[in-house]
């Protein structure tokens, strides 16, 4: 029964990996193309509502279906750099009324993106997005913190 | 006195975007700080924070980042024992890199005595803090959150104050070697 071998390969295995309990993420459905082309459309609707500095139809396009379900990093850059650009756009004394006529979920969506904007932090972004995230949170409350947090969809 | 104009002028600007940065993280903190007891999934009869273990995803929270500039921010990663904040503090110069430095060197020695003190910043921050869930029973919350509020403020004001009294004493010494000549 006790036969000596040399071999310790069987050390290396990781036994917690069978482990039927073990808890993994949702698999990611892979929708890239369509993805891909919502953050493309969206691109180009920002541009021409800001054009016409319409600010508010603007953000409530960003808002809309984020890219949480894409794993590529380089479309959720592309798709947050077209809304830091609208959110920095708007005017401090503005922020108020712009929070206040969005919806629960759009603010849950908002207050992800501010948490992005501060994972990388640039020059003239900060100012806005803390009084962004002021308003966010007189709008939604701890709770819509509370979701970006336990949120594993990140934008 | 130019020194002094200067400085004043400089005040307001700087507290402007200081009060909603701080109401920032104390609302992340207030946010991120539910925590219970829970032992460890691996090891009987241990109890592991587990934002340190990292033993299993389904305990980690996503961290958040608030930011006041690309040098001041604060990290706060959570999970369902324990949170690790992290504070990155304004270092303008040379001096006050290295007088930031040993202050928090001389602070995170001394780590038991603050309690929620981590003795090791994690990397790309200046000092860290690890609340777990024995720290939020024993003392109450809202005062924890408090603590590290005040501690983001006075830090800063202390650093500002050690390096003018820094170069005080520097014009002193050289005023003093200099009479010699």
């Amino acid at each position: 029964m006790s036969k000596n071998t040399l071999s310790t390969d069987f050390r290396k295995v990781d036994v917690d990996e069978l482990d039927e309990e073990k808890y993994r993420d949702d698999p990611e459905t892979s929708e890239a193309s369509n993805e891909a082309d919502q953050v493309a459309r969206r691109e180009q609707e920002v541009k021409r509502l800001t054009q016409s500095s319409n600010n508010m139809e603007a953000l409530k396009v960003c808002l809309e279906d984020p890219p949480v379900s894409t794993k590529d990093k380089a479309l959720k850059e592309r798709n947050f750099n077209v809304v830091l650009d609208v959110l920095t756009r708007f005017r401090a004394a503005d922020v108020e009324k712009a929070v206040k006529s969005l919806s629960s979920e759009q603010v849950d969506v908002l207050m992800k993106y501010i948490y992005r904007g501060f994972a990388s932090p640039t020059e003239n972004s900060c100012g806005i997005l803390l009084s962004w995230h002021d308003k966010a949170v007189t709008a939604g409350g701890l709770g819509s913190i509370v979701r970006v947090l336990t949120d594993r969809k990140s934008v | 006195m130019r020194r002094l104009f200067v400085k004043s002028q400089r005040r307001p600007k700087m507290s402007a975007t200081l009060k909603p940065y701080l109401s920032a993280v104390r609302a992340s903190l207030t946010a991120a700080m539910c925590l219970e007891n829970f032992e460890s999934q691996v090891v009987e009869r241990h109890n592991k924070p587990e934002v340190e273990v990292k033993s299993s995803k389904e305990l980690l929270l996503t961290p958040v980042t608030v930011s006041r500039n690309e040098k001041e921010r604060i990290l706060i990663e959570s999970s369902i024992n324990s949170i690790r904040v992290s504070i990155a503090i304004k270092q303008a110069d040379e001096i006050e890199k290295i007088l930031c430095k040993k202050f928090m060197r001389f602070m995170m020695q001394r780590a038991e005595h603050f309690f929620i003190l981590r003795r090791k910043p994690i990397e790309g921050y200046d000092i860290s803090f690890l609340i777990t869930n024995f720290h939020t029973e024993q003392m109450y919350k809202h005062k924890l959150v408090d603590f590290v509020i005040q501690f983001m403020e006075e830090i800063d004001k202390e650093i500002s104050e050690m390096k003018i009294s820094l170069n005080a004493r520097a014009r002193i010494v050289a005023e003093e070697f200099l009479k010699n000549f």
